[in-house]
């Protein structure tokens, strides 16, 4: 059994992309092409990219958020909705936003701004594709503010609970967000790199489970007011 | 209404379309007084001593009538010299009494030959002259009025209730064309706003994207295009700054961004963007985080002496990290670099040796705010973290 992983050729990546703008689908898919992974779509439009991820199932879907409609965020949600086994890493141009917070809620694991080169890229998908997280500074920060502002916040949906960041898992999120990297943070706290890791993972899924229940108990509630109205 | 008409309206300021609009009103006004006086000078026409220039004042009242409808329509027209005829013809009318009507009617006050006509000059006064317009022409009105009386015991209420109207209408007038300029001024800068926004979707994003690539492809092709790549880096980044500023903004509406009236509150996120550049991260939480406008200039201020430290001892491109983080009442704000650190002693040092740089403008700074100011150097780099009361 133990000879069978080194037997089976590595299947390549398969990965998405999904951008309006076509110089960048190309740029990103020539990259992704030479560093082995296999490309088995492009699209540019929200239903392009639901669509053909349907048809070619991914493993990993990089996505532009500004696309024409659904857009990004949208098409996060969707994704993940139908194979909860994809990961998305999303590609902005605008830098950290809002529409990065949600989709990051709605499913993103990973994350990274255009200006990034080549190699961090590349890494990031490969990190993305094993389950890892890949956070900027900038989006640490959006998280860290979330989470306070959920915690503040005057809109919480009674009886649903509130996410909230272990003392660990915050002071990990404020380090990411002070540019440390996973390994000088692990340093930092002697910590190993898979445990720094797992804080990181731990706080976006806590966030994405929070904004799963509340857009059910949102569903429910509209449903049950279009029954007592009609 | 047509079209020539409306697109002139569409060039008057907020100010002018309330004086016209109470113009027509006040057009309202003269036409009933006109019927009137026609009516109650009919009812009496036997009276007269010369009914025959009696029809002479009546038809100048009407004509003139007919004239100011239109000439006050249109504030290019409405000129000092029009104010002047206006009160000039009321003042004829009245003294036109005094050979118009009958010894016995003038003994007995009789109504003057125009009657009540003689308010609405003052009143139009009152909606395009200002405050001293009304007063000189209910003045002028009351002393003519004066004039052709032989008894004046029985004018004073008259004249009182003119005044009074003319005060009014005078201070009407000023707070509806306050409000309508607010209002106009409101309007605009939310249509600055929505263009500024659409701008930000439409143009930066395409722009940004184009940037991104062209950095990102130069790095990789070396020699000349690397330096254009790090130029179009730094656009990227500067771009990318202000697409988010504006987001911020709007979201703060309400408030002034940035810096605002002293007294104000302002966005701190806002107000340390424009710190941030192609090595220098500026990040924090995704709403606007409110200080104080004083708050707001001297933390960037703070943070810009930190990020200059930063610049010099560690390198113009060495990166650094701004993080902030609102607490409940507190805002923590953390500059980060990865130098070598400050060696032990050295702050002392430079302060034995006169040079109050760094505690000057970080620490006092931070206190003079009621805040503090630490400093965790290490061989890893340097931390300052900046604590700041917003209660």
């Amino acid at each position: 059994m133990t000879g069978d992983a080194a037997v089976v050729p590595e299947q390549p990546l398969r990965v998405m992309v999904v951008d309006d703008h076509p110089m960048w689908r190309e740029a990103v898919g020539r990259d992704l092409v030479s560093a082995g992974m296999e490309l088995v779509a492009t699209a540019a439009t929200g239903v392009e990219a639901l669509a053909r991820a349907r048809a070619t199932r991914p493993r990993v879907v990089v996505l532009d958020l500004q696309i024409p409609a659904p857009n990004g965020v949208e098409v996060t949600a969707a994704l993940v909705t139908e194979d909860p086994t994809v990961r998305i890493l999303v590609l902005s141009a605008s830098g950290e936003q809002a529409d990065v917070l949600d989709a990051v809620k709605a499913g993103a694991t990973g994350y990274l701004v255009k200006s990034a080169s080549s190699a961090e890229l590349l890494d990031a998908v490969r990190r993305v594709a094993v389950g890892d997280t890949v956070f900027t500074p900038g989006l640490a920060g959006l998280v860290l503010g979330e989470y306070r502002r959920l915690a503040e916040g005057p809109d919480n949906t009674p009886g649903v609970a509130l996410p909230r960041l272990t003392d660990r898992e915050t002071e990990v999120l404020r380090l990411v967000a002070k540019g440390l990297s996973y390994r000088q943070i692990a340093d930092r706290l002697v910590l190993s790199h898979r445990t720094v890791q797992n804080h990181v993972q731990n706080t976006l899924r806590k966030l994405q489970l929070h904004n799963r229940v509340q857009l059910v108990r949102y569903a429910i509630e509209q449903g049950l007011d279009d029954e007592l109205g009609g | 209404m047509t079209t020539r008409h409306r697109a002139a309206e569409a060039g008057a300021s907020a100010a002018q379309q309330v004086e016209t609009t109470l113009f027509r009103a006040l057009v309202v006004l003269r036409v009933l007084v006109t019927v009137y006086t026609l009516a109650r000078n009919g009812s009496r026409f036997d009276q007269f001593a010369r009914p025959g220039l009696l029809l002479v004042a009546m038809g100048v009242m009407v004509g003139w009538t007919a004239f100011t409808v239109w000439a006050y329509d249109a504030p290019r027209r409405r000129r000092p010299a029009l104010y002047v005829a206006d009160v000039a013809v009321a003042v004829g009318l009245l003294l036109s009494t005094l050979v118009i009507e009958s010894e016995a009617m003038l003994e007995r006050q009789a109504p003057t030959v125009p009657t009540f006509w003689v308010v609405t000059p003052v009143l139009a006064c009152a909606v395009g002259a200002g405050w001293l317009g009304p007063l000189l022409a209910a003045v002028v009105v009351v002393a003519a009025d004066l004039s052709v009386r032989t008894d004046i015991s029985r004018s004073w209420g008259n004249i009182f209730l003119l005044f009074l109207a003319g005060g009014m209408v005078a201070f009407s007038t000023r707070m509806l064309k306050e409000a309508a300029e607010v209002r106009e001024a409101a309007e605009r800068a939310q249509a600055v706003q929505a263009e500024r926004a659409r701008l930000a979707r439409a143009v930066h994003d395409g722009v940004l994207q184009v940037l991104a690539l062209v950095q990102r492809r130069g790095a990789e092709a070396g020699g000349d295009l690397a330096e254009l790549a790090r130029l179009a880096g730094e656009q990227e980044a500067a771009l990318r700054r202000l697409v988010q500023a504006d987001a911020r903004s709007l979201s703060l509406t309400g408030t002034h961004a940035g810096a605002g009236p002293p007294g104000g509150v302002a966005d701190l996120m806002t107000a340390l963007a424009p710190l941030g550049s192609a090595t220098v991260t500026v990040t924090g939480p995704g709403h606007p985080v409110q200080v104080s406008d004083d708050q707001a200039r001297e933390v960037r201020a703070v943070v810009g002496a930190c990020l200059d430290n930063v610049a010099r001892h560690v390198g113009a491109q060495a990166p650094a990290w701004v993080l902030v983080e609102e607490l409940g009442e507190t805002v923590v704000v953390s500059v980060r670099d990865e130098g070598a650190g400050i060696p032990d002693g050295r702050l002392a040092e430079a302060e034995r040796e006169g040079r109050l740089g760094v505690r000057e403008s970080i620490c006092g700074r931070m206190a003079d705010l009621g805040g503090s100011a630490a400093l965790v150097t290490g061989p890893g780099g340097t931390e300052w973290e900046l604590t700041l009361s917003t209660a």
